[in-house]
C-alpha cells in the first residue's frame, strides 16, 4: 500500500520537474502556430508563421552568419582542442598544472568578462568588428570545451594500447592515426558538438564583438524583441530548438556506437 | 542577464578603448580603393519594408548591409568602439544631441538629398539638432493615452483622467523615467524637461498617489496587454497605439490637452562613414515619395514625407491613430539632454517603483 502510494509522489515529482523543464519551450513552439501577430491571445491555428520566416531575407541572412562562424570555429577550436588535449595528457613538463588551469580559464570566467577584454583586445589592435573578431571570439571559448572532452576520453584510454602499436614497429604518426585518433573520436565528435552548439548559441560574447553584417540569430531575435515578439521569432525558435534536439540525437546515437567498438578491442 | 547591464557594461569597454587609444585612429587613410559599393545600415530590428531595400540594390547596384541593435545605448557604444564602420545609423532624438556633443556625426550634404525638403516642416531643425544639418526625422509619434472603451466609459482628455481609482490594477505607465516624470510634470503644466526641483518634487508626489493603482510598468509587451485586455487605459506611443488598435477595435487613443512627449528615430551618418554618398544615396532613396508611400505603409509609422500623401492608400490616410498624431504634433515637446538634474529624476524613479 505504501509502495504505490510512494511511486504516485514520485512520478507526481518527476511530472512536475518535467513540467517545469519544458512547458515554457511547449508554449513557445505552441504559439508559433498562432495566427494572432501577438503573443497575447490564441486565435487560431496557422503555418504561416513559417512560410513567411522562409522570405525573410533578414532572418536568412543572420541563419547563413550563424552557420558560417560556428562551422569554421567548430572546425578550428576542434582541430586546436584535440592537438592541445593530446598533448597535455601525452606529455609530463614543468607548469602542467597551471597551462591546464589557464585552458580552463575561459570557462569559469563569466562570459559578459570575456566579451569585454575580447571588444578591448580588438579595438588595441585596430581590428575592426566584424565576421572575422566574432569568428576569433567564438573560436576562443571553444577550444577549452574541446580540451575538456578530448582530455575525459584521452584519461580514461589506457597506455598500453598505444605502447603495443609502438612495439608492433609503428612510427608515432601511423600510432597516432590508428590507435589514438580512432579511440579519442567519441570525445572529439563530442567536443565538436558541444563547440557547434555553444556557438550557434551564443549571445553575450557576439553582442560585444560584432560588426557590419555579422548579425547572428541570436542577436537578430533580441533585437526584434525589442520591437515586439513576433509569432516569426516563435517559429525560428521551434526550429533552432528541432535543430538542437536533432544534433544531440545524433551525437547519442554516434557515442554507443564508438564505445561498444572500442569495448571489443 | 538584463539588457541594461549589457549595455552599461559595453559602454564602460568603450570608455576603456577611448581613454587608451582613441588618438590612434585619426591615421586611416580617406582615400580608399575602389571596392564593390557595399552601404553598412545599422538600425533598428525591421524598421524598412524589405522590398524598398531590394529596390536600392538593384537601382544603385549595391549591396545593403542590415544590422540591428536594441537601444540607443548600444548604438552609441559600438560608434565609439568600431570607429565608422557603419554609413547609416538611426539614432533617436535625444542620442543625435548626445552623439553631436561627442562629435560622432558626420554632416550631411544636403545636395545628394535633395528629397529633405519634402519633409513636414515642423519636424526640421527640431532643438536636438538645431542646424537640421546632421540628421533627418525618419519615424516620430507622440505619446498620449490608450484605454478599451469597453472599459472606460468617458474618453480621456486630460492626464488628470489617469488619477482614477475605478482603473485601480489596470493602469500602464511606460517603462521609462523621463517619459512618466515628464507626464506628470505636463499635467501641472510645466515643461517635460523641468530641472526645477520642487516641479519635479509634485509631480513625484502626484506619481505616488497614482502608483497603488499601476499594473505595470512596461514598455516592451504592453501592446500585449491591452490586446488582451489585461489593461484598460495608460500611457502609449502612437505607432504602438496603431499596432494594438489593428487588433483590438475596442483600443482608443487620445493625446492630451496639456501636451506630450514627442519622439523620433532620424537618419544620420557616423564621422569617418567610409561610403558617405552612397549612404547619402540611400536617404534620399527613402524619401522618394512613391517609395515613401510603399516603406511607411509597410513599417506603420506617420509618414514625415509631405509629397507621399497622394500615394499612401485611403485605409493608411484614414488610420485613426495615425491621425491623431499627426493631428497633435505641435503639442509634442522633444525629450532634451537635463545634464545633472538627472540624479535627480533617477532617484526619484527608484522610489516611485519601489513604492517608498
Amino acid at each position: 500500500m505504501s509502495k504505490t502510494w510512494r511511486s504516485h509522489v514520485l512520478c507526481a515529482y518527476a511530472l512536475a520537474i518535467l513540467a517545469f523543464l519544458y512547458l515554457p519551450l511547449l508554449f513557445l513552439a505552441l504559439y508559433s502556430f498562432n495566427e494572432s501577430r501577438i503573443n497575447a491571445v490564441w486565435s487560431g491555428f496557422t503555418l504561416d508563421w513559417y512560410a513567411t520566416l522562409f522570405k525573410n531575407r533578414r532572418v536568412l541572412e543572420a541563419l547563413t552568419n550563424s552557420l558560417f562562424v560556428a562551422f569554421i570555429s567548430t572546425i578550428s577550436s576542434t582541430v586546436l582542442g584535440t592537438t592541445a588535449a593530446i598533448a597535455l595528457n601525452k606529455y609530463q613538463y614543468k607548469w602542467k598544472p597551471a597551462i591546464n588551469g589557464l585552458l580552463y580559464m575561459p570557462i569559469l570566467i563569466p562570459e559578459i568578462v570575456m566579451g569585454l577584454s575580447l571588444l578591448v583586445l580588438f579595438s588595441q589592435l585596430q581590428i575592426p568588428l566584424g565576421k572575422i573578431t566574432l569568428t576569433l571570439s567564438h573560436i576562443t571559448f571553444c577550444v577549452s570545451f574541446v580540451v575538456i572532452t578530448v582530455n575525459a576520453r584521452l584519461e580514461g584510454m589506457r597506455p598500453e594500447l598505444e605502447q603495443a602499436a609502438m612495439d608492433l614497429y609503428a612510427t608515432p604518426f601511423k600510432t597516432f592515426r590508428y590507435i589514438t585518433l580512432p579511440l579519442a573520436m567519441p570525445g572529439i565528435v563530442a567536443g565538436a558538438l558541444i563547440a557547434f552548439t555553444l556557438s550557434i548559441d551564443d549571445f553575450i560574447i557576439s553582442f560585444f564583438v560584432a560588426g557590419p553584417n555579422s548579425t547572428t540569430l541570436p542577436l537578430y531575435i533580441y533585437a526584434t524583441v525589442k520591437r515586439g515578439i513576433s509569432p516569426e521569432i516563435n517559429a525560428l525558435s521551434t526550429l533552432l530548438m528541432l535543430a538542437t534536439i536533432s544534433l544531440v540525437g545524433i551525437a547519442r546515437l554516434i557515442q554507443p556506437h564508438y564505445i561498444s567498438k572500442n569495448n571489443e578491442q | 542577464m538584463s539588457k541594461k547591464l549589457l549595455t552599461i557594461l559595453l559602454i564602460l569597454a568603450v570608455f576603456v578603448i577611448a581613454g587608451c587609444g582613441g588618438e590612434k585612429k585619426e591615421e586611416k587613410k580617406p582615400t580608399a580603393l575602389p571596392e564593390p559599393q557595399i552601404l553598412n545600415l545599422f538600425s533598428w530590428a525591421d524598421n524598412f519594408d524589405p522590398k524598398v531595400i531590394e529596390k536600392f540594390e538593384q537601382e544603385y547596384k549595391c549591396k545593403v548591409n542590415y544590422d540591428v541593435f536594441g537601444n540607443n545605448e548600444e548604438l552609441l557604444a559600438k560608434i565609439q568602439a568600431g570607429g565608422a564602420q557603419y554609413d547609416v545609423i538611426q539614432p533617436s532624438d535625444y542620442m543625435v544631441a548626445t552623439m553631436l556633443k561627442l562629435n560622432l556625426l558626420e554632416e550631411l550634404n544636403m545636395a545628394n538629398i535633395p528629397n529633405a525638403k519634402n519633409i513636414v516642416s515642423t519636424l526640421n531643425a527640431p532643438v536636438y539638432d538645431t542646424s537640421g544639418k546632421h540628421s533627418i526625422v525618419y519615424t516620430w509619434g507622440v505619446t498620449g493615452i490608450v484605454y478599451n472603451k469597453k472599459f472606460v466609459k468617458e474618453a480621456p482628455t486630460s492626464w488628470n483622467d489617469l488619477w482614477n481609482d475605478e482603473y485601480k490594477g489596470r493602469l500602464i505607465l511606460l517603462n521609462d523615467n523621463r517619459e512618466v516624470i515628464g507626464m506628470a510634470l505636463k499635467k501641472d503644466g510645466f515643461s517635460n524637461n523641468s530641472t526645477n526641483p520642487e516641479e519635479v518634487a509634485k509631480a513625484v508626489a502626484d506619481l505616488k498617489k497614482l502608483v497603488p493603482n499601476v499594473l505595470a510598468f512596461d514598455t516592451d509587451t504592453i501592446k500585449q496587454k491591452f490586446i488582451a485586455e489585461e489593461a484598460w487605459i495608460g500611457m502609449m506611443w502612437s505607432g504602438d497605439a496603431s499596432f494594438t488598435y489593428n487588433d483590438n477595435k475596442n483600443i482608443g487613443f487620445t493625446v492630451p490637452k496639456e501636451g506630450t512627449v514627442i519622439w523620433a528615430d532620424t537618419f544620420a551618418i557616423p564621422k569617418g562613414a567610409k561610403h558617405k554618398e552612397l549612404a547619402e544615396k540611400f536617404i534620399n532613396f527613402i524619401y522618394e515619395p512613391k517609395i515613401s508611400a510603399q516603406n511607411y505603409e509597410y513599417i506603420g509609422y506617420n509618414d514625415p514625407n509631405e509629397k507621399a500623401m497622394q500615394y499612401h492608400s485611403e485605409e493608411f490616410k484614414n488610420d485613426p491613430m495615425l491621425k491623431i498624431g499627426y493631428t497633435n504634433i505641435d503639442k509634442g515637446e522633444w525629450l532634451t539632454d537635463i545634464g545633472e538634474a538627472l540624479t535627480m529624476y533617477d532617484r526619484c524613479w527608484t522610489e516611485l517603483k519601489t513604492g517608498k
